[in-house]
């Protein structure tokens, strides 16, 4: 209002004020996605940064690890070889097909490696064990914060950072690495049989097994850990967090499963292609 | 009797926010090894902060609480913990990890806290069983028991592994009066060996001819705790 001090109201300053208020909330999401991933990164810190020390692995903590390999890994073994098995028919033979016909068979081990070790094997198990595990973590979790048992927990001095969040991170992490080395070898046996079989001519055994060793550096190996270990650790934290999350109404559960997944996806992306791309460079 | 101090309010307060639907304003008392204090604060309180606060889970917004000589603020978080596996607690409500079974929940501070081997453990907590009316620990789900039996299986678990303090809310709660003598019978001899123990009940019943038992009786009267006996 003019005369008292105010700022005058005109079209122009509303467009403006208008224009602020977009790009403020434009800014406001990019800083609370800041926040929320800085989040995540400080609970995979916490983790790694504990697990190493003895003292932080009571026996009920690790009786929650080896129930979480159950699940994760040992339980989850089967779908993987079965999803492996029907990789190894569709791709592994059709490189083998269509190599084998263009006469070049020599880059056999070189493509295998590239395409199921560096990127298919370490991408489809993790997003197996999004699904089949992750949701599962956030879903138990969030219940657990809504029924008051994560208080229950800490009343009793055990700490739901050491006993929840720690087994559980590094479960999937274990549990990631060892079935996707299960995934790799059932995809290339499932190859090579299913090439056998269908007459694209694989080679002898011996000679399919020393490409695809011949082909490995160290790069990929070091590519395989990153993709492994370090997705399903973020995995495990993410799922995690977003279980925790939970404040006090159930229909917050099934929202932080979702976001769990997102999220947990959006990172497996993320990270898998920086690695590729420092692998590539 | 020793008069090491276990349990210390000094002027806390705590304003009333979710999930705690009571107010406490300067509550000043002490609790010391050997002894037992009663809190009536008649009602039916959802939602009563005295336990968390003296068991450290929520800091107060003024004053301070120790807990054996130590405020729960100056603790490092694993230090705060290890206390914690030092106080039995029968919670108001909730309390059991519903994917484990109630002997695992009895046991579970125990095995996480101490390295006692787990025979011993489940042989300390089957004695107590038996002192509460049980044949033996009850092996599953605390959904799958009913409430007198599963508030009869909080008293072992708060009992168990001679704790420094004992949070005893409302432990005679969807029990007969008479039911409770085995506990006060407990609580007694946990304090004859050096515990302290902090009651709660919404009033005296089932604890009309046991007030020999605790040192001090206080009275909740409006954010406050009034002393009812000396």
């Amino acid at each position: 209002m003019d005369g008292v001090g105010g700022p005058r109201y005109t079209p122009r300053a509303a467009e403006a004020a208008a224009s602020m208020s977009v790009l403020g909330n434009i800014g406001a999401g990019w800083v609370e996605n800041g926040r929320m991933w800085r989040h995540f990164f400080a609970l995979l810190w916490g983790v790694l940064r504990i697990t190493p020390w003895p003292r932080y692995w009571p026996r009920t903590t690790r009786n929650v690890l080896a129930r979480q390999l159950l699940f994760t890994g040992v339980e989850a073994s089967r779908f993987i070889a079965l999803i492996a098995f029907f990789v190894g028919l569709s791709i592994v033979v059709q490189f083998q097909y269509w190599l084998t016909k263009f006469g070049q068979t020599q880059y056999l081990g070189p493509v295998l490696v590239m395409t199921v070790v560096r990127e298919l094997g370490p991408l489809l198990v993790n997003f197996i064990i999004i699904g089949r595990s992750g949701t599962a973590m956030a879903i138990e979790l969030g219940n657990m914060k809504l029924a008051g048992e994560v208080r229950a927990l800490d009343a009793q001095g055990l700490d739901p950072f050491t006993y929840l969040i720690l087994p559980r991170v590094v479960g999937a992490a274990l549990s990631v690495f060892c079935l996707t080395i299960i995934f790799i070898v059932v995809a290339f046996c499932s190859g090579y049989i299913s090439g056998t079989l269908f007459g694209a001519n694989p080679g002898r055994p011996l000679l399919f097994v020393e490409s695809i060793f011949g082909a490995l550096q160290q790069a990929d190996v070091l590519n395989l850990l990153i993709k492994t270990l370090l997705c399903g650790a973020m995995t495990g934290a993410i799922c995690c967090a977003e279980g925790l999350s939970v404040g006090t109404a159930s229909t917050e559960v099934p929202q932080a499963a979702t976001r769990a997944v997102v999220r947990s996806t959006a990172a497996l992306f993320i990270i898998s292609a920086l690695v590729s791309l420092a692998t590539y460079l | 009797m020793s008069t090491t101090s276990i349990l210390r309010f000094e002027n806390a307060s705590l304003a009333a926010q979710p999930p705690y639907a009571q107010d406490l304003t300067a509550i000043t008392l002490e609790v010391a090894a050997g002894e037992a204090q009663l809190v009536v604060t008649d009602m039916l309180p959802d939602g009563f902060p005295l336990a968390d606060l003296a068991a450290g889970l929520v800091a107060p917004d003024e004053g301070r609480v120790y807990f054996a000589g130590t405020d729960w603020q100056a603790r490092h978080p694993d230090e705060a913990a290890a206390a914690r596996g030092r106080i039995g607690r029968v919670f108001e409500k909730r309390g059991w990890i519903s994917n484990l079974d109630v002997d695992e929940n009895i046991t579970l501070a125990q095995r996480h806290h101490t390295t006692r081997p787990l025979a011993e453990i489940e042989a300390e907590a089957l004695a107590l069983a038996k002192q509460f009316g049980f044949e033996d620990l009850p092996r599953m789900r605390p959904a799958l028991l009913r409430t007198g039996e599963l508030r009869r299986a909080a008293w072992i678990r708060a009992l168990l592994g001679a704790p420094t303090l004992l949070l005893l809310e409302h432990p005679l709660r969807e029990l007969s009066n008479a039911a409770g003598a085995p506990l006060l019978a407990a609580v007694q001899a946990a304090c004859a060996h050096g515990a302290a123990a902090l009651w709660i009940a919404e009033s005296f019943q089932g604890l009309e001819n046991s007030r020999a038992l605790f040192s001090k009786v206080w009275t909740l009267a409006g954010a406050r705790l009034a002393a009812a006996k000396e």
